[in-house]
């Protein structure tokens, strides 16, 4: 507007000091921050809701629960006893350190959740508005106008900010409101939003760093799942408590909701976040517009790629990275099986909590051994559902239509994802199961590798139901692809805290993760196994026919 | 000559937008076909489907004598595409994209691709996120051409390309031609479609408004007429005289000065017109393909409606 008035006033009645460039002269590096953050917040509304949502609703409903769990405060007590001293849960949960009340209980539960989601949330913003944003030419537009040099990287900073301060609110006071006093509420609260914040300062410098927004989310990504691990055996190891203070996720542990509600670590972390903040800052003047600090190498000038090859290259990293955190997790897990052996003997809670099916006392390892391979299967569906959606970025982004026009059949084109999607997660979870019968053996453990294998085994075909559920979706509504990750999320949630809950048996058998049989009892019940893989098979075939069928959308 | 795109009563609808609405369109063996029309007119949809990679609604669609919705295997193999918006695989090179899809067709015509690389001055070892918008059509005109399919379809092939590009880009377009290929060539640049076509369709919300060579479309639309009277005395008289030839419109008269438009069954007579009035300065100008583009979106330009 004001160039336009400018434009038709004759020259020498613009009003003094007051240059039509004046703003973008005068303006600091952040100026136009609050105008890209509005802009952001509008783009973002309908993005962050459901982030908000689960984060902050997860925590009442465990909290609503746990008056119907135990009978008597003993139970508790007797639960947190063995719980406490267990090491597989304080690696997978954090130690357990007052299930005597309903805010101990839920921060134990859904602490590590809590905590990684809100740092996904958090990431996943400050990616999109910054090198995403970059990459897609979005932000190009934008900051054409009068903007700062760093106002996009502040104000995606801000926003993820805002969304983890919202965090913060909204579990304090959705735990109030079931009924928690308030301190352990925001405790928690804060454990989650104090993640968000740290991470949206680790995000910003990762996307300094990447050139793409994918690699900018992968690196961001690792130091999360670094925090994690390094947080996991802090809890775990004898005498490295010390390892809980070198990543934000041990800081935000430090808070301890319900018990301590110490609030300090989290000034620790919003200064790290600012600190990283301003080393993000400081990166990005140091940079060209679109270009990463690690600079892109050039490519050959000649290729053999054909349509495996192709697949083989787009799914690389993801495959490379899951058969890294496989085979890291499997041993880690190993490791921490072998010094349970003796720890919960014949106590009845045990069996309630961590996992059903439980016949003998002698199995009681194996049992556990379950729940941990549970875990892993839940990152082979991750991976499997991922293979399948990628192929579908191909035609979201416009490369399909290319490929499609080459003498390729709709089927040929897709058959490589459907193998890799089937072969993949079977891999890992063969390695995966592998390396935590190895590692469990090296450290002494009487477990028996092939069972142990059979068992992760036993987990693939619902890795196979997931990447089905994804295929179905591609092919028969492809806009609604997202809904393979709610439904492996149902799954999860379902099976790792139905039985806690005491969901009813046959909403459990919903997820085909809690119907997979033991394959330590003498007669194990394939029956649903074989449901599993007629369903995945069923979809699989209704989503390639939907496929070859339907329209490719175009841009 | 044989047709190798043939439509007739093409319908395609997007849930409740007509995208195409009863299309008809023919593109005849080796001639060079400009398909013109605005953003938004159904050219990228018509294609799309003449590629299998939609299902039309209605209507039938041959192409090199096959369905393009059945038959697709066998039909790509014999034709090429440039999409009018290429997308690359970020982390591919620009020479490992076009050896992707040189693959699939089978192979490709190595001295072609290597000639084509160095005419259109490109580098293939850039990776694909790195290439400009204009780098990203060259790899896939250079893998459309270095094929040896039979018939071209190419959408917009030329944007984000540099005017010294273009012409580079119309120079081995006639090469295909010369070889015997059909192009048919979706644009909304007129000097191109001008320089390159043999025949021309004009789609107007999903539907083919005119189709023929640029001459006989000429026949069809009004001449421009500005003539310079010579005697004073008689242009009171030149008004009734003009508007009685049938086909004359749009007549103005400015002093000595006479405008008019003039299909080409009038022109004779509004001729004789003229000379009878005496003429002093004349000038004849025939409709350019803008006139004829403009007259079928008319009201986008301010001017009258076809009737």
């Amino acid at each position: 507007m004001t160039g336009r008035h400018a434009a038709v006033r004759p020259a020498g009645t613009q009003p003094a000091g007051r240059p039509l460039t004046g703003i973008a002269l005068t303006g600091t590096p952040l100026t136009g921050t609050l105008a890209l953050l509005r802009h952001a917040l509008r783009l973002d509304r309908w993005k962050l809701l459901p982030w908000l949502l689960v984060i902050g609703i997860f925590p009442t409903v465990s909290y609503s629960v746990y008056g119907s769990l135990f009978s008597s405060p003993l139970e508790a007590k007797a639960l947190q006893l063995s719980l406490g001293t267990n090491p597989a849960f304080s690696l997978l949960f954090g130690p357990a350190t007052d299930l005597g009340t309903a805010a101990g209980f839920t921060a134990w539960r859904v602490q590590m959740f809590g905590m990684f989601f809100a740092a996904l949330m958090a990431v996943f913003t400050v990616t999109r508005h910054t090198r995403a944003a970059e990459e897609s030419g979005r932000a190009e537009l934008l900051d054409s106008g009068v903007v700062g040099r760093h106002a996009r990287l502040a104000s995606a900073v801000v926003l993820a900010w805002l969304a983890s301060a919202a965090v913060t609110v909204l579990v304090g006071l959705a735990l109030m409101m079931a009924g928690s006093e308030p301190a352990p509420a925001f405790a928690l609260g804060s454990a989650f939003g104090g993640m968000g914040l740290a991470f949206a300062g680790v995000a910003a410098v990762t996307a300094q760093l990447g050139s793409t927004g994918r690699t900018a989310n992968t690196l961001a990504a690792t130091v999360l799942g670094v925090s994690y691990l390094l947080r996991g055996l802090g809890d775990t190891l004898d005498d490295s408590e010390w390892l809980l203070w070198t990543n934000p996720m041990g800081w935000a542990e430090k808070i301890l909701p319900a018990s301590e509600n110490d609030f300090r670590p989290l000034l620790l972390l919003l200064a790290a976040s600012l600190a990283l903040a301003l080393l993000a800052a400081w990166l990005e003047s140091r940079r060209d517009f679109g270009m990463g600090l690690i600079a892109p190498r050039g490519g050959p000038a000649r290729g053999r790629l054909g349509t495996w090859g192709l697949t083989a290259r787009l799914n690389r990293g993801a495959f490379l990275t899951w058969a890294v955190v496989f085979v890291a997790l499997g041993s880690v897990y190993g490791l921490v099986a072998t010094t349970m052996s003796g720890i919960f003997s014949d106590n009845p809670f045990v069996k309630q909590m961590i996992t059903f099916r439980l016949a003998t006392e002698e199995q009681l390892l194996f049992a556990f051994v379950e729940v941990l391979l549970l875990v892993l299967a839940f990152i082979g569906g991750v991976f499997g559902i991922q293979v399948v959606l990628r192929f579908h970025t191909e035609e979201d982004e416009g490369r399909a239509e290319w490929m499609l026009s080459a003498p390729l059949s709709r089927l040929s084109y897709v058959v490589p994802t459907v193998v890799l999607a089937a072969v993949g997660p079977a891999v890992g979870m063969a390695a995966g199961s592998a390396a935590l019968a190895t590692s469990a053996r090296l450290a002494g453990s009487e477990l028996d590798t092939a069972k142990v294998v059979f068992q992760g085994l036993a987990e693939v075909p619902s890795l196979w139901l997931a990447a089905a559920v994804a295929l179905f979706l591609v092919g028969l509504a492809p806009r609604a692809r997202a809904g393979a990750w709610l439904v492996l999320v149902y799954w999860l949630l379902l099976t790792m805290f139905g039985p806690v809950l005491k969901a009813p048996e046959w909403l459990l058998g919903t997820s085909p993760f809690h119907v997979v049989p033991n394959v330590m009892e003498s007669s194990p019940d394939w029956l649903p196994v074989a449901w599993t893989l007629l369903l995945a098979v069923g979809l699989l075939l209704a989503g390639l026919a939907g496929y070859r069928r339907r329209d490719l959308l175009s841009r | 000559m044989a047709a190798v795109v043939s439509i007739t009563g093409l319908t395609k609808s997007f849930g409740h937008s007509m995208a195409l609405d009863g299309l008809d369109l023919e593109v005849s063996e080796g001639e060079v076909h400009g398909f013109l029309g605005p953003n938004g007119a159904g050219k990228s949809t018509t294609l799309r489907i003449l590629l299998g990679l939609l299902r039309a609604d209605a209507g039938t669609v041959r192409v090199l004598d096959g369905d393009p919705w059945r038959d697709v295997v066998t039909l790509h193999r014999r034709i090429v595409y440039v999409p009018g918006d290429v997308s690359l695989w970020p982390g591919l090179s620009g020479g490992e994209a076009i050896d992707l899809l040189g693959r699939l067709r089978g192979g490709l015509d190595e001295r072609r691709r290597a000639e084509l690389l160095d005419t259109f001055e490109l580098d293939p070892t850039v990776r694909g996120h790195a290439y400009s918008k204009g780098n990203r059509q060259k790899v896939a005109i250079v893998a459309a051409l270095s094929s040896n399919a039979e018939l071209l379809i190419l959408d917009e092939p030329t944007s984000g390309l540099d005017p010294l590009m273009e012409a580079t880009f119309r120079q081995e377009i006639r090469r295909e031609k010369a070889q015997g290929r059909s192009v048919l060539l979706s644009s909304h640049i007129l000097a191109e479609v001008e320089s390159l076509a043999d025949r021309i369709s004009i789609i107007r919300r999903g539907k083919v408004v005119e189709s023929g060579s640029l001459e006989q479309m000429r026949t069809h639309a009004r001449t421009n007429v500005a003539a310079t009277l010579s005697d004073g005395a008689t242009r009171l008289s030149a008004t009734p005289q003009l508007t009685a030839v049938p086909g004359v419109e749009g007549l103005r008269i400015d002093g000595s000065r006479v405008q008019f438009n003039v299909d080409a069954g009038g022109l004779a007579a509004a001729m004789n017109v003229l000379t009878g009035l005496g003429v002093s300065a004349l000038t004849v100008t025939p409709p350019s393909l803008e006139d004829l583009f403009l007259r079928h979106y008319g009201e986008r330009a301010g001017q009258g409606l076809p009737q």
